[in-house]
């Protein structure tokens, strides 16, 4: 099965920062995805570009895991699924 | 304001509007809301290049003559994510105490630009202030996204209400300012440069409300928006311009350039110009923007744009305005030379 490896990054608090205390992660199976969201995330993928956020705006990083392949990027909050906004949880280290 | 303007990227949008899966009037729709999508980033790219062209033109100092105070507006979001939200009114006199301190804190914020920087607003023309409140569920985070600011309410736990910040509300109307002036990218060296004037002017504004010497002040960033889950922790502020890699912040940051790296996020790399200003200002002594912030304005808003500009060439900058504003006065000149070469610039 397909997983997403979500972190958030960034924002005005500095989330996953290399010293950081806070990060924001979550993983998502792509099968729970609805079609929409699925297309979403493989068009992400393909851009295969780092955009640079809005100030303090967040940035997800994006994994895709398969059997044979593994897949990252970096795009602002601006462009990610709500689902998978919602599957990234915060905390403190 | 449709969310999916700015949600779903435009390629997404042409290719299911062409999807037959979906209905005509889903599929039209889509196209109207991807024609929309790309006259609003063509609207944005137009005015960031009249932006441009106004600022390489114009003589420095006319536009903060020529109209009066900037409106401050504030929107609620009612915790979804779509931008502006529905207007508040009279937001002075709201019983929501979130969007009273939008307003007050961002009218004060008007008031110490125009009487210590004698600029008018983020633009300097007078432009007009939005703040959205109340932006999704939870929310830990504020930013600015180009036209406006928006604060969440935090999740209680981690962070508070984001608006309780007078630091958080400086600091994200300073990159309103700093896209109208310096136009860092925001990215590397620049992106922390960017980063470190937010929390310079944010910092300043702060100690400015409580008419704080830099002795008496705390040089704190997010002191105020600290949940109880993080100073539980000893967490108890974000950075610490004095100290930046104390272990009392959430995100400690580096405090010398040779531990720069490129690539780093902006809130990592900004500790090193952090530490410079915090210690120019010591040095100078007195109120922070008496002379450092002049200085450190000065470097900002005094060149034009230079968007790709470097941590070193930013410093010598504030080296010649020193130089230039306080010709003279050694003990200035020399604070500032100093402050920088103890972070390795």
């Amino acid at each position: 099965m397909d997983k997403l490896d979500v972190e958030r990054l960034g924002g005005f608090a500095g989330f996953g920062g290399p010293s950081a205390r806070i990060r924001s992660r979550g993983v998502c199976a792509m099968s729970d995805l609805s079609a929409k969201d699925r297309s979403s995330v493989e068009d992400l993928l393909a851009q295969k570009v780092k955009s640079a956020p809005n100030p303090d705006e967040f940035v997800y990083r994006i994994t895709k895991r398969t059997a044979n392949a593994t897949s990252t990027v970096e795009v602002p909050e601006s462009m990610v699924p709500q689902a998978l906004k919602n599957c990234v949880k915060d905390e403190l280290l | 304001m449709c969310k999916y303007c700015t949600i779903v990227p435009h390629d997404v949008l042409v290719r299911l509007s062409k999807d037959h899966s979906f209905s005509a009037g889903v599929r039209q729709g889509l196209e109207k809301t991807a024609a929309l999508d790309s006259e609003i980033r063509k609207l944005r790219e137009q005015a960031r290049k009249v932006t441009r062209v106004g600022l390489s033109n114009a003589p420095i100092g006319l536009a903060a003559q020529l109209p009066g105070p900037p409106n401050v507006v504030v929107y609620d979001c009612h915790h979804t994510q779509t931008l502006p939200g529905a207007p508040v009114v009279n937001p002075g006199s709201s019983g929501d105490p979130t969007a009273k301190a939008a307003f007050t804190v961002t009218t004060d914020l008007v008031r110490f630009y125009s009487q210590i920087f004698n600029r008018n607003s983020i633009d300097g023309a007078g432009m007009t202030l939005i703040s959205s409140i109340h932006y999704g569920s939870k929310y830990n985070n504020a930013f600015w996204n180009g036209t406006q600011m928006t604060y969440g309410d935090g999740d209680g736990q981690i962070f508070v209400d984001f608006t309780r910040g007078n630091d958080v509300v400086g600091h994200e109307n300073t990159h309103g300012v700093t896209q109208y002036t310096l136009q860092l990218v925001y990215a590397n060296e620049p992106g922390g440069l960017n980063e470190s004037l937010s929390d310079v002017f944010g910092s300043m504004f702060r100690q400015w409300q409580a008419s704080q010497a830099v002795n008496q002040a705390d040089w704190l960033i997010g002191k105020d928006i600290m949940g109880p889950a993080a100073t539980a922790k000893g967490y108890i502020c974000l950075r610490d311009m004095a100290n930046p890699a104390a272990p009392h912040c959430l995100a400690p940051q580096p405090t010398h350039y040779t531990q720069y790296q490129p690539g780093m996020d902006p809130h990592y790399s900004s500790g090193i110009p952090n530490l410079a200003f915090y210690s120019a200002a010591m040095a100078i002594g007195g109120n922070s923007w008496a002379k450092a912030g002049q200085i450190w304005y000065k470097a900002m808003t005094g060149y034009g744009p230079s968007p790709n500009l470097k941590m070193g060439a930013f410093a010598d900058r504030t080296r010649k305005v020193a130089g230039q504003l306080y010709a003279g006065n050694a003990a200035v000149i020399n604070a500032v030379d100093q402050a920088w070469k103890k972070v390795g610039l």
